[in-house]
């Protein structure tokens, strides 16, 4: 119980990251606690939260939200009820009720020096389109899907692109994606040890593998090195977008094309 | 034809759920007919309708799930729209209106007789949110899990199946009955298919311009609720101060990875961030209201639609929304000495406690799909 309860305090200070700004939460709640004289603003803002928060760190709550079938992983959520930034703003303003302006720009000036700006995130970055993913991943999906929208391709990506191939057309099927790329999940793909599992890539190994999952595409990224030249096993370069080569592989191709004519004929 | 796509995306995510708001605005008292509560009143009906009429489909249609599900979606949405629209139109012939007009008149009125201190504080909050939908639109936010609840609304719009294909890789799968209650992402696929436009940009370029300024409307309403004075100049000088830090905590409150701040401007178009950036503070608004007006039916009714609605953006909402919900009614009874708010408060669950009662089935293999 007590190793229960510790992890749920290190959720609780992974979510506030123990920062400057949840100290700015913690000021306005001691404010509110001790001079808000409204019932109804001290239940929802005063004691709700404390109570919340009680009941997060108490162990069997963790137990009763797993039971419940729920993602141990998204206990944080349950934080979500507390209103910090209502429960802030509000103490500020309560506290420059009578003197606003300087309340603007003081409490203005305390979250922007505590907290931290979100478009300095490393995970944003400048739209290069409406779709908001890389333009090249655009022109290698358009490079490869398929004319007939009824149909579909099967294409190996290299990692930085897994995340978006399937954004911008769900005719593009891949042997495997994200799943793979997160470690703690523990999946095993045969196409992706070939592709990822050794430094330098060996053709022959790949294709065995892609042919048993009859995919048709591989790109390859830039600067990627293999044992042998694509092209010597019977790949075919189709293009070359920023770098990343696109090959096909006729073999699977033509089984897959076997295939829809097969079924084209049944219909 | 993007000027038609955009008509039309006007018409989904503005027209319709405001017009779908005006069914609900006759059960709210004088002062809550306003525009606002009826966008936000509207967007909290049609997910509930999604819920109501998507997870039937989910569970019970194999085959062409998206089409099925638009074939009986669009037409309720329409007649709720058109009905909302006529029953408003009838009542302002009558009664000049339900108030609704009256106010937004008065709103324009308080418009040019504000005083410069209120106007500096509105422009600053219409600035920071500016900012905030120029950001959206322009700024391209990496999220690993926009491979699967991007996918998912391709997915439907692509190749017409809810649920039932892997995202990440695309092959057939059993009904992943984790997600497939919570209905947000064939939201966007529904308004990608009902305006001609590709799913991921509903999901990245549109649907963020109207989640920022609908979570906005409603901390109005939590800011005029908590900072309400009998000096009208003053309560909207608090009101938009109010607007204007918690437009800037927004901006700032990336202190980690798991904030609704966070989520709020760089995962807007995830179900989960819905769920913390409307959900729950329609809970708190909801309740702001309601301990001032215990007896006020519609505001029960939308807590009702609410505490269901919420499981269009994730499981987890549906429980969080009801907790706060008994939690909060629970308070209010024992500090009014009132039983009846608790048992509301409960029976108010009753929507949410079905879906609950369903994912448990579903999860635990106790009902087949």
């Amino acid at each position: 119980m007590f190793g229960i309860f510790m992890e749920s305090l290190v959720i609780f200070k992974l979510y506030t990251g123990l920062k400057l700004l949840f100290a700015l939460t913690l000021f306005a709640w001691i404010y509110l606690l001790i001079t808000e004289k409204e019932r109804r603003n001290r239940l929802m803002l005063v004691y709700a939260p404390l109570i919340i928060i009680l009941l997060f760190l108490f162990p069997l709550s963790r137990k009763f939200f797993v039971a419940a079938g729920l993602d141990g992983e998204t206990y944080y959520r349950i934080l979500w009820t507390i209103p910090m930034g209502i429960i802030t703003i509000f103490g500020f303003c309560r506290l420059f009720e009578r003197h606003r302006r300087i309340g603007l720009v003081v409490t203005a000036a305390l979250i922007v020096l505590c907290g931290k700006y979100v478009y300095k995130s490393e995970y944003i970055s400048k739209a290069e389109n409406l779709y908001h993913i890389p333009d090249m991943v655009v022109k290698i999906c358009d490079l490869i899907e398929p004319e007939n929208p009824d149909t579909r391709v099967s294409a190996v990506m290299p990692p930085e692109l897994i995340h978006y191939v399937r954004q911008y057309s769900a005719r593009i099927n891949m042997p495997y994606g994200r799943e793979m790329l997160v470690p703690q999940w523990k999946y095993y793909n045969a196409v992706y040890e070939a592709m990822e599992g050794t430094e330098v890539v060996d053709i022959d190994v790949l294709l065995k593998a892609t042919r048993d999952e009859y995919c048709q595409y591989i790109v390859l990224a830039p600067g990627r090195q293999t044992e042998q030249e694509p092209e010597e096993c019977g790949l075919v370069l189709v293009g070359e977008i920023d770098g990343y080569r696109i090959y096909e592989d006729p073999v699977s191709v033509k089984i897959v094309e076997s295939w829809q004519e097969y079924y084209e004929d049944e219909e | 034809m993007i000027l038609l796509k955009i008509f039309s995306l006007l018409i989904w995510l503005l027209v319709v759920p405001f017009c779908m708001g005006l069914l609900i605005l006759p059960l709210l008292k004088q002062q809550q007919r306003t525009p606002g509560i009826a966008l936000i009143a509207g967007y909290i009906f049609q997910f509930t309708l999604l819920e109501l009429i998507g997870i039937p489909v989910v569970v019970c249609v194999t085959y062409n799930g998206f089409s099925t599900f638009l074939k009986i979606f669009i037409p309720v949405l329409v007649v709720s729209a058109l009905l909302g629209a006529a029953l408003f139109w009838r009542r302002h012939s009558m009664e000049n209106g339900w108030g609704f007009l009256k106010e937004n008149q008065r709103s324009i009125y308080s418009f040019r007789k504000m005083g410069w201190e209120e106007r500096i504080m509105l422009v600053l909050f219409l600035g920071l949110a500016a900012f905030q939908l120029y950001m959206a639109f322009t700024r391209a936010s990496f999220d690993g899990d926009d491979a699967y609840y991007g996918v998912q609304a391709l997915a439907a719009q692509q190749v017409d199946t809810l649920y039932r294909i892997n995202p990440y890789t695309g092959r057939s799968t059993p009904v992943d009955v984790r997600h497939a209650l919570a209905m947000f992402p064939i939201w966007e696929a529904f308004l990608g298919s009902a305006s001609g436009v590709h799913a991921t940009i509903i999901c990245h370029s549109v649907v963020p311009l109207v989640l920022i300024p609908l979570t906005y409307m409603i901390y109005y309403q939590i800011g005029q609720a908590l900072l309400k004075k009998q000096d009208k100049h003053l309560t909207g000088s608090l009101t938009f101060l109010f607007m204007s830090l918690i437009a800037l905590w927004q901006i700032f409150g990336n202190v980690s990875l798991y904030t609704t701040e966070t989520f709020f401007l760089t995962r807007t178009w995830q179900g989960k961030s819905f769920a913390g950036n409307f959900i729950i503070p329609a809970v708190i608004w909801i309740f702001l209201k309601l301990y001032e007006e215990e007896s006020e039916k519609g505001l029960w009714v939308l807590l009702f639609c609410l505490n269901f609605a919420g499981g269009a953006s994730s499981s987890l909402a549906v429980l969080l929304s009801c907790l706060m919900t008994v939690g909060f009614g629970f308070l209010f009874a024992v500090s009014k000495k009132r039983i009846s708010i608790f048992i509301k408060a409960c029976l108010s669950c009753a929507g949410g406690g079905i879906y609950v009662l369903l994912y448990l089935l579903l999860t635990h293999g106790l009902l087949g799909v």
